[in-house]
């Protein structure tokens, strides 16, 4: 490790150390109200306990099923869409108003509906994570396949290519960097929905335990799921961040 | 290869873009269409390549057909480089011949052997962002003759090099030509560039975009680039084609 990776290191683990300390002090010496805000030694306590307790691995699993499923429904549901709007462009001006409606629209308004539809289950989650990844998915790759290469498109007409081999050969890489920034977010907004219908109103998922944690007025065990869910967000950018440098090393 | 006989076009059916456009270009001949920016050049050359549609198709002819977007029989070359940044040297330079058919072994192994003959063996696998503009323009020569279509039509491919890179393109542009005996039309607003490389230059002139003239390159074949830059020959008809340039311009102002 370099010295200046050695020094950042050293900083923040000092300013963790310190408020976390702080913290702990506070909690102890009756200056915070530990069971408003619990306490350093008592999150990592539940922690170390949940770890062991088979609950929460189900309810990872539950949650990290519907954020993917969602992401994958939605993603593909709007790379289609986006097609079919660069292909025929007076169905995006037809299409719009209604889109834009929709997108402004606060997409957890809507878990009522999707309980009613789709029950308490994984299928109601899985319904919010697609209406929010869709949008997000849906701008950019209409952005992505607009800005692909005018140079490009000429050359490859004037080769003669198919619509098959224009698409698969120019449109499709030529769109990957705009489209990959929406799939991205587009992640990040499945796990958002997601945990957010759990919280609502679920049978199993890490947001459903998150709500419960917090009506029993359990503060460590919300403090700790909190950090779960940060370090799950941490690592689905670092797989979008690999799967990136692996699709777009040529960039 | 090429004959147009009193080409009109339009875009908005009131103003003209071309009016009484006459070109005839022989099998083997360099071309090259001269003039400044907005006399059509460029859209007579895309005319050729299918890329504009044209109301009277009758009037022109491109290698013995009305001119179609894909044709086997002609190779476009653009200004900018438009390789694939995705792409190695190697696959940008085999794209056209595989977009035509040829089966990937085989556009791989013509397109090794272009890339070779631009200079740039042992480049193969090197990303476009790894080559220089000069590097990147020779690859995409490699990909406009690998393709064995016998009319090229290029728009100024030499237009955003620099001066020194420039020259060593376009000394390399006629041993490839000379080589594999292809017709060209050659849109630039260089005119020693066009001097240079042509048999012929034919000065256009904007609004409509017209013919002003067309002027023989009276210099002999192979030629080096070089050695051009000292000849009388090639001063003499440089005066030629600027004074045809200046009258067209006169001609619009008066």
């Amino acid at each position: 490790m370099k010295a200046e990776s050695v020094r950042t290191l050293l900083q923040h683990s000092v300013f963790v150390g310190l408020v976390l300390g702080l913290w702990e002090w506070g909690a102890r010496a009756g200056v915070i109200d530990p069971s408003f805000m619990g306490s350093p030694l008592g999150i990592i306590g539940f922690t170390l306990e949940n770890l062991g307790n088979a609950r929460l691995w189900g309810d990872l699993g539950y949650t990290l099923l519907a954020v993917f499923s969602s992401f994958l429904i939605g993603s593909a549901a709007a790379v289609a869409t986006g097609l079919a709007f660069v292909t025929w462009p007076k169905l995006e001006t037809f299409c719009e108003p209604y889109i834009a409606a929709m997108n402004v629209l606060p997409r957890i308004a809507l878990v009522p509906l999707f309980i009613l539809w789709f029950g308490l289950g994984v299928g109601s989650k899985i319904a919010l994570g697609v209406s929010l990844t869709f949008f997000i998915v849906l701008s950019t790759t209409v952005a992505g396949i607009r800005g692909v290469s005018q140079d490009h498109v000429t050359l490859t007409r004037t080769l003669g290519a198919s619509s098959r081999q224009m698409f698969f050969w120019v449109t499709l890489p030529g769109a990957v960097p705009v489209l990959f920034s929406g799939l991205r977010l587009g992640l990040i907004y499945a796990l958002l929905g997601v945990v957010g219908a759990e919280v609502i109103a679920s049978e199993r998922g890490l947001g459903q335990q998150l709500a419960y944690l917090g009506s029993t007025f359990n503060v460590n065990g919300v403090w700790s799921l909190l950090f779960d869910l940060a370090l799950i967000g941490v690592l689905i950018m670092k797989l979008m961040n690999w799967l990136e440098r692996r699709l777009l090393h040529w960039q | 290869m090429i004959e147009a006989e009193r080409l009109d076009l339009s875009f908005d059916g009131t103003h003209l873009v071309l009016q009484g456009i006459d070109l005839h270009v022989k099998t083997g001949e360099f071309v090259a269409l001269a003039g400044p920016s907005g006399c059509g050049k460029t859209t007579l050359l895309n005319l050729c390549a299918g890329l504009v549609d044209l109301p009277a198709p009758q009037r022109l002819r491109v290698a013995g057909e009305p001119p179609a977007l894909g044709s086997q029989r002609v190779a476009y070359m653009l200004a900018r480089d438009s390789l694939f940044p995705w792409l190695s040297a190697l696959d940008n330079a085999a794209f056209g011949l595989k977009v035509r058919g040829l089966p990937v072994p085989d556009a791989r192994e013509r397109a090794a052997a272009m890339l070779k003959r631009v200079g740039l063996g042992g480049f193969e696998d090197k990303l476009p962002k790894a080559l220089s503009h000069g590097m990147r323009q020779r690859v995409a020569l490699a990909r406009t003759f690998a393709m064995p279509s016998p009319l090229l039509l290029m728009d100024e491919p030499f237009g955003a090099l620099d001066a020194q890179t420039k020259l060593q393109l376009q000394d390399l542009l006629l041993q490839l030509c000379q080589e594999s005996e292809r017709t060209v039309l050659f849109v630039t607003h260089d005119l020693s560039e066009a001097v240079a490389l042509a048999d012929r230059v034919v000065v256009m002139s904007s609004r409509p975009g017209h013919i002003v003239a067309d002027v023989p390159v009276p210099l002999p074949r192979p030629r080096s680039i070089r050695a051009l830059q000292t000849s009388d020959d090639f001063h003499h008809t440089y005066a030629r084609v600027w004074k045809h340039l200046e009258e067209g311009w006169v001609q619009h102002e008066g």
